[in-house]
């Protein structure tokens, strides 16, 4: 095995794994703030993605300039989704929350397989093909892009957790509910921003790899199950934990494709995933309340 | 006078009314049952064999019918399977019980591999549609027939044609890599591709099976470009094939050219259209017609102006199948479904539109002439390059891009 290889799988691997984080923060969100998992997580993540597309294809728009629209239209859809569908469900059981998700990502699924059927499509602007070296590693120009675009989402992200009344207010229901509850704060509208900041993020996540990826009506899938393997590695609800476990889990997908045979890559990151369940239950980095 | 003039005068002297009682006393109609994936995720692929299926028995209809049978005509009996084996197995057996004289479907293999067994139970003659794993003929089945290539045929031969055009531009293929998907599908191909080497005389220096859902594959393909190989070969899906393919261009992966295997992207007209630079030059082994045939083209012609599409390799493989089926009626003189299987198994059609010599069926009910073309694109558009008597165009090999 040639450093060169390692070199190669080291800068993949780190620029897939901002994208896994960009998704998992979303995810790790809304279980901090709702405590649900929500599966429909990547499909809203594909609807994003043919959103992208749509625009591209009929408006000829950019499908980075396209955050502008996508990023807010479904920060709203995730506030319609959560008021219309979760909220009416909180005081149901966790199994029965579980589910509604489930049932929501695979109407999500079929409702695009409907409109738009079941081929592929590509999205593929003029710069799709550009990338340059680094020493003997090859940058591919979009994924640079898309990881550059997460990690400056995510920062930004935490800066509003962090900064602002909506963030605090978000960080406070997410540690301590009820005391958030006492507080004043309205904590219904504040689950709604929570979901909708999650949609919101993993439709950014959508647009950003949209243009080295393909779109078709189950493509969250790719991203869903391995964002979950990234908020466990990460803390459930810890934020911070959610981005560094994308690049932790990116790095070994990449690292375990250039050492071991065939698709054991996957093995990998699923035996990393029952490592830390065994031995780290709270996450590499702690969960949401000691964040 | 030999025996095919003799039964075609006869036939015509029945016509014109010499024997009216008999032609009288014989059905009119000839039930042709169809169980395909028409709802469900395999709909739209679905629809384009139905489509074929339609216009082959629309066109024989409508020139008389099936002129041994007294100008029986045909009916097309539908049955949706959904992709669903119970499914297939049920309307299997309606259709059966319908009085069909022949099964033509289901599509996917899975299903094929559970409805073979009741056509056989029924005595039934199934002719598969689309279904490629070679294990659906096996088992000493008398009643199943398969047109198009299966796996093996569609691996080996695809070598073959890759091989021979390595040969033909002094660029000799030693080195062959392969990624396939780790399905069903993509690991049948895998098999052949290793099995064949010794015999073919390359060497297989990487395999790396591969997940559907895998969102990157640089680091596999930065494996196969350290391990030199002068062909890189390709089963996989449509979004796969892509990822797979843009990253091998960005990596200057520095092979002489990249070939699918049964690709589902490779030689698509869509996925070209939405990707004209990157697949410019791209091979694909795949099912297709014979661009020589006159035939070819008319059959095109009437279906653009029926669909108003492009007639795609489905469409064709289900046209064939059921001109294949006409020449058993015309020669079996009957609905009756023993003498129909009888009559398929002596099947020798040279009237067809695919690209290769007469239609022919083995004791197991493989077509033992069934070839892939291999693909090109070239200017947007995939054309045939071999072999060589089918092809259209000149095959550009060594790829000069693949070398950056």
């Amino acid at each position: 095995m040639t450093a060169d290889l390692l070199l190669q799988a080291v800068v993949s691997g780190l620029l897939l794994g901002g994208v896994y984080g960009l998704v998992a923060s979303g995810l790790s969100l809304v279980f901090g703030v709702l405590r649900i998992i929500n599966f429909a997580h990547g499909a809203v993540m594909m609807l994003a993605m043919y959103t992208t597309y749509w625009l591209f294809t009929l408006a000829g728009i950019d499908p980075y300039l396209s955050i502008v629209v996508t990023g807010p239209l479904f920060f709203l859809i995730g506030m319609a989704i959560q008021r219309v569908v979760i909220e009416p469900n909180r005081f149901a059981a966790e199994h029965n929350q579980l589910l509604l998700t489930l049932g929501l990502a695979l109407f999500l699924e079929n409702l695009a397989l409907v409109l738009w059927q079941g081929d592929f499509r590509s999205v593929r602007p003029s710069y799709a093909g550009a990338s340059f070296v680094v020493g003997e590693a090859l940058v591919e120009v979009p994924r640079l892009i898309a990881c550059g675009g997460a990690i400056v989402m995510a920062l930004a992200l935490f800066a509003f957790l962090r900064l602002t009344d909506v963030g605090k207010a978000i960080r406070a229901l997410s540690e301590e509910p009820e005391g958030a509850m006492l507080m004043g704060i309205d904590v219904g509208r504040i689950r709604a921003v929570a979901f909708g900041i999650g949609a919101g993020c993993v439709a950014v996540a959508g647009a950003l790899v949209t243009p080295f990826f393909y779109v078709a009506p189950d493509v969250g899938e790719s991203f869903n199950i391995i964002a979950f393997v990234v908020v466990v590695l990460g803390g459930m609800g810890n934020f911070v934990g959610a981005l560094l476990g994308g690049f932790i889990v990116g790095l070994a997908e990449s690292l375990g494709a250039t050492l071991l045979p065939g698709s054991l890559k996957q093995l990998v990151v699923f035996g990393l995933f029952v490592l830390v369940l065994l031995f780290r239950p709270a996450g590499l980095f702690g969960g949401g309340r000691d964040r | 006078m030999n025996r095919r003039a003799f039964l075609k005068s006869a036939g015509a002297v029945a016509a014109l009314g010499a024997v009216p009682s008999i032609v009288r006393a014989q059905a009119k109609e000839v039930k042709v049952g169809y169980i395909l994936p028409v709802t469900g995720p395999l709909a739209f692929e679905a629809q384009l064999s139905l489509n074929g299926l339609q216009l082959a028995v629309d066109e024989i209809n409508s020139a008389g019918g099936i002129k041994a049978l007294g100008g029986a005509k045909l009916t097309l009996l539908p049955g949706d399977t959904q992709n669903k084996v119970e499914l297939g197995n049920s309307e299997a057996a309606r259709l059966i019980d319908q009085g069909i004289s022949v099964l033509i479907g289901p599509f996917s293999s899975l299903v094929a591999y559970s409805v073979r067994q009741v056509a056989e139970k029924n005595k039934t003659p199934f002719m598969l549609l689309a279904a490629v794993a070679d294990n659906l003929t096996e088992g000493g089945l008398r009643y199943v027939f398969r047109v198009q290539p299966n796996g093996k045929a569609m691996s080996t031969l695809t070598m073959n044609n890759m091989l021979e055009m390595g040969k033909a531009a002094s660029t000799p293929i030693k080195r062959v890599a392969m990624m396939h998907e780790d399905g069903n599908f993509g690991t049948t191909m895998g098999n052949h591709v290793e099995a064949f080497a010794g015999k073919l005389g390359y060497a297989l220096v990487q395999r790396i099976p591969y997940s559907l859902k895998s969102p990157d594959f640089t680091a596999e393909l930065s494996k196969i470009k350290a391990s030199k190989p002068d062909l890189l070969v390709i089963s996989g899906y449509y979004g796969d094939s892509k990822i797979i393919a843009e990253t091998a261009a960005k990596l200057r992966i520095g092979v002489h050219a990249l070939v699918g295997l049964a690709n589902a992207a490779y030689s698509n007209p869509k996925f070209i259209a939405d990707n004209r630079d990157l697949t410019d030059q791209l091979f694909d082994g795949n099912y297709w017609h014979n661009p020589q045939s006159p035939r070819a083209k008319a059959v095109f012609a009437a279906y653009e102006k029926r669909f108003n599409s492009t007639l795609t390799s489905h469409g064709v493989q289900a046209y064939t199948v059921i001109g294949v089926l006409k020449d058993a009626l015309e020669r079996a003189g009957s609905t009756d479904r023993d003498k129909l299987r009888d009559a398929l198994s002596k099947t020798n059609l040279a009237d067809h539109i695919l690209p290769q010599d007469a239609i022919k069926f083995d004791d197991t009910g493989e077509n033992i002439n069934a070839t892939p073309a291999l693909l090109q694109v070239q200017n947007g558009r995939p054309v045939v390059v071999g072999p060589a008597r089918f092809a259209e165009a000149k095959p550009v090999f060594p790829v000069p891009k693949w070398h950056g």
